[in-house]
């Protein structure tokens, strides 16, 4: 029966929006399915208050589970975290005594993973992930800290993370199951499929039909900033909300689930070199990818360059 | 007489939101609402290109962000003198109808009425009914609603990707068209929110709901029948009453709204108009948002004398602990005047029959600010089927115009909308064909603001000083009162002008 403390830091509330979104499981299955308990969730909490609960915990009275932590770690002011603060405290101050004594710590959202939408351009309020700032590992709890589990802290990554993401992962633990993760300790499970893999448009990218401008049928990928090929994130092999995705509906992928996420420069423009984007799809070698796009441009078919075929 | 201060923090709201209270024999005789965290948002923008507030500026709220998303997208069309084509106008519109009515239905049931829960009232004659349709989490109403709610954001999914946080609204219209398997999608939803609403909200009809337009005619409803006094609004509203909540809880009388639902073509106003209620004329005005200026005379942000417009507005962070200032909220006024934003002031200004006479009756009042955003949910219901038909008539026309914008053009502009909880409003100065300056107010920076530099008390502390706290431990009244303006704290964090990082010594 494994308990729950999510907290928020510079939160935007994305993330606790998702976990109401979640369908499978949902919030009221993790409950009766897992037997996961929320000690604390700021939005839902109804019988207690979080001072309360911190003081349980801090003293050993109430054992933690799971801490997930969503939004970004703020350091600012001049390394006070009074940029964030409960009741006059630093919010990091309390993220730093919480994390040890959970079984493991879960960052729900880009934010609390990698710095996120706060960290973008000059990091105005000094703000970073719990165990990455954006790429480079640290933040606040540095490179070397674990878990009581031993396991780093879990980086749910996305903005907002994927509703069912959040639900699964939490379940995964629940359930005693190994979590595997990848180079940003991400768990793979999720983070093992480009947004790429499943996007309706794919027929487009198949064969080199490229739109260069936003409202259209075709690929985005080598005009309008979409990073589907690059971006591994569940977004198409598990859709949004059960209907759609971002590139579905003809939103470029942002690359929401990245330690980079959001880019510097224009989002809705793909850098390129030549003619070709600067970033390729993952693990693509240049001169066989263009050789591949003279070819693939060469035998497509009347219906795809006229954009007949609906995404 | 003894005199003592307590701070009280508040969860079940968007964000962190603490208020600290000055009690005299258990009367609130100030109170100070404080914002708790600072974001940079705004910094984050500058020199970045337009069309990137597409996509950073719905971050900053998880529960709002199709709202932000609209806003951010209307001033980059003025900017540019875009006008949207009507197939985008009615995506847009139902997009963010179907994030108001999760954000009400939420806040209602997951917020609100959670407190009627609470240990004080294990007395109460209505106990047992109201646990079983309100326990957090458990409640058979809760439950419907998290259900419900879902569900409707499938609607934002269907025609913009996902929800929260996707970028479909842009200068000239929307990502993607309509086709009839959407539409047929969407209504589907409609229809099982809608009836759903019926049987376990209101217990009777919409449209008969709709129709009420006098307090007594809504009374008696509500009683009307034993399956209508099981069902939501009338457990909420008969229990409210028992403990007071009409008769608690008023803050200003001004109101603000930007008008709900633009409706397509130049000049062709909202579904629900825009304006200013004059508290004290009672008179509706046209909005002018030159009136709309910010002070941070008890803010965290270095002092400026007066309120200044949003284009000219600054904000520098400077954390002065022990001062007079205690929030990283400014204090957004209209003409000088303290306002009140959300869906009161949306059917006020609308003229919505049954809301004036209520208005009129008991004044503004806790009670009434819930009851009002649940009428708003009914009439969304009812707007987002009229608003598939229309987009139904639209599916020939282009969903999107390209603007044919390479560089954009040197000015400032504005967006404004109605969000879930009343007035948003984003300004924009592009400089050099990227932005130099974003201003966000944000309608929880009006309700929630702090003391402006004429010492004037914003809507919330107004709404709680002169209540009565029996036990600051267990301040259960306050919590109903500041949940009923529906404070979205994430909101109100505020953004820096321009200007290098900040260090500040403290």
């Amino acid at each position: 029966m494994p308990n729950i403390l999510w907290m928020q830091t510079g939160a935007c509330s994305g993330d606790t929006m998702s976990l109401l979104c979640a369908d499978r499981p949902s919030l009221e299955q993790l409950d009766l399915q897992y037997g996961v308990k929320l000690l604390w969730q700021p939005s839902l909490t109804a019988d207690r208050s979080f001072g309360d609960v911190l003081a349980a915990v801090l003293a050993g009275d109430e054992k933690l589970d799971v801490l997930c932590i969503e939004g970004s770690l703020m350091v600012g002011p001049g390394n006070t975290g009074m940029f964030d603060t409960w009741k006059g405290r630093p919010k990091i101050d309390i993220v730093r005594q919480l994390a040890p004594l959970a079984t493991d710590v879960v960052a729900m959202g880009t934010c609390a993973a990698f710095g996120g939408v706060h960290a973008a351009g000059m990091n105005p309020t000094d703000c970073t992930g719990l165990q990455f700032h954006k790429d480079t590992p640290g933040g606040l709890l540095g490179t070397a800290w674990r878990a009581r589990s031993g396991r780093p802290v879990i980086n749910v990554s996305g903005c907002p993370a994927h509703p069912n993401t959040i639900t699964k992962v939490l379940a995964m633990i629940a359930a005693g199951e190994e979590i595997a993760l990848d180079q940003f300790n991400r768990p793979t499970a999720f983070f093992a499929s480009l947004v790429h893999q499943g996007c309706t448009r794919n027929e487009y990218h198949e064969y080199d039909i490229e739109d260069s401008e936003l409202g259209g049928r075709g690929c985005m990928f080598f005009s309008l900033g979409c990073r589907g090929p690059q971006t591994v994130a569940p977004c198409n092999t598990e859709l949004w909300n059960g209907h759609s995705s971002k590139t579905r509906a003809g939103v470029p992928c942002f690359g929401c689930t990245s330690p980079s996420f959001p880019p510097d420069g224009d989002l809705f423009s793909t850098p390129r070199i030549g003619a070709i984007p600067k970033f390729l799809p993952l693990g693509v070698v240049r001169a066989k990818y263009m050789a591949y796009k003279n070819l693939a441009r060469a035998a497509a078919p009347e219906r795809v360059v006229n954009r007949e075929m609906e995404p | 007489m003894s005199r003592v201060t307590v701070d009280i923090d508040l969860n079940r709201v968007e964000g962190d939101l603490e208020f600290q209270l000055d009690l005299e024999d258990g009367i609130v005789v100030d109170a100070r609402c404080i914002g708790t965290l600072y974001r940079g948002f705004e910094q984050i923008l500058i020199g970045r290109q337009p069309k990137d507030s597409l996509v950073i500026t719905p971050r900053v709220c998880g529960i709002c962000g199709t709202a932000h998303l609209y806003a951010a997208t209307r001033a980059l069309e003025q900017l540019a003198g875009i006008e949207p084509g009507a197939h985008a106008v009615h995506i847009r519109n139902l997009c963010l109808m179907a994030e108001t009515v999760q954000s009400d239905l939420r806040q209602t049931f997951l917020f609100f009425t959670p407190d009627f829960c609470n240990p004080l009232y294990r007395g109460h004659a209505m106990a047992a009914e109201i646990g079983d349709a309100f326990a957090q989490l458990k409640g058979h109403v809760v439950r419907g609603c998290l259900k419900r709610s879902r569900e409707l954001v499938g609607i934002v999914a269907i025609f913009g990707g996902q929800w929260p946080h996707s970028s479909y609204m842009l200068p000239g219209g929307v990502s993607q068209p309509a086709n009839s398997r959407r539409l047929m999608d969407a209504a589907d939803i409609v229809a099982s929110v809608r009836a759903w609403f019926e049987e376990s909200v209101l217990g009777g009809d919409l449209h008969d709901f709709l129709a009420l337009d006098d307090a007594e005619s809504l009374f008696r409803w509500l009683e009307a029948n034993p399956r209508r006094r099981a069902a939501a609004l009338s457990l909420m509203t008969r229990f409210a009453i028992s403990i007071g909540l009409n008769s608690i809880g008023s803050g200003t009388l001004h109101m603000l709204s930007y008008g709900v639902n633009p409706q397509p073509g130049k000049g062709n106003g909202h579904a629900l108009a825009a304006g200013f209620f004059n508290g004290d004329t009672r008179a509706v005005e046209p909005l002018d948002q030159g009136q709309i200026n910010e002070h941070v005379r008890h803010s965290w942000f270095l002092d400026y004398p007066g309120g200044r417009h949003p284009w000219q507005g600054e904000t520098i962070p400077n954390h002065l602990p022990g001062s007079d200032r205690y929030t990283w909220s400014k204090a957004p006024r209209y003409g000088e005047r303290v306002v009140q934003t959300g869906p009161l002031a949306e059917l006020r200004i609308a003229a919505d029959p049954l809301i004036c006479a209520l208005l009129e009756r008991d004044g503004d009042n806790t009670w009434l600010r819930q009851f009002a955003r649940l009428r708003r949910c009914a009439w969304m219901l009812d707007s987002l089927s009229a608003t598939l038909a229309q987009l139904r008539q639209e599916m020939g026309e282009p969903h999107y115009v390209d603007p044919g914008i390479t560089t954009w053009p040197d000015g400032q502009s504005y967006g404004l909308i109605e969000a879930a909880r009343g007035a948003l409003g984003h300004w924009v100065r592009i400089r050099d064909g990227v932005i130099d300056k974003y201003q966000i107010v944000t309608p929880t920076a009006w309700n929630a603001s702090p003391r402006d530099s004429e010492g004037r008390h914003g809507h919330w502390e107004r709404s709680i000083i002169g209540m009565r706290v029996d036990n600051p431990e267990n301040p259960v009244e306050i919590g109903h009162v500041v949940r009923s303006h529906d404070p979205c704290l994430v909101c109100t964090v505020h953004f820096i002008g321009h200007g290098g990082k900040t260090r500040i010594g403290v």
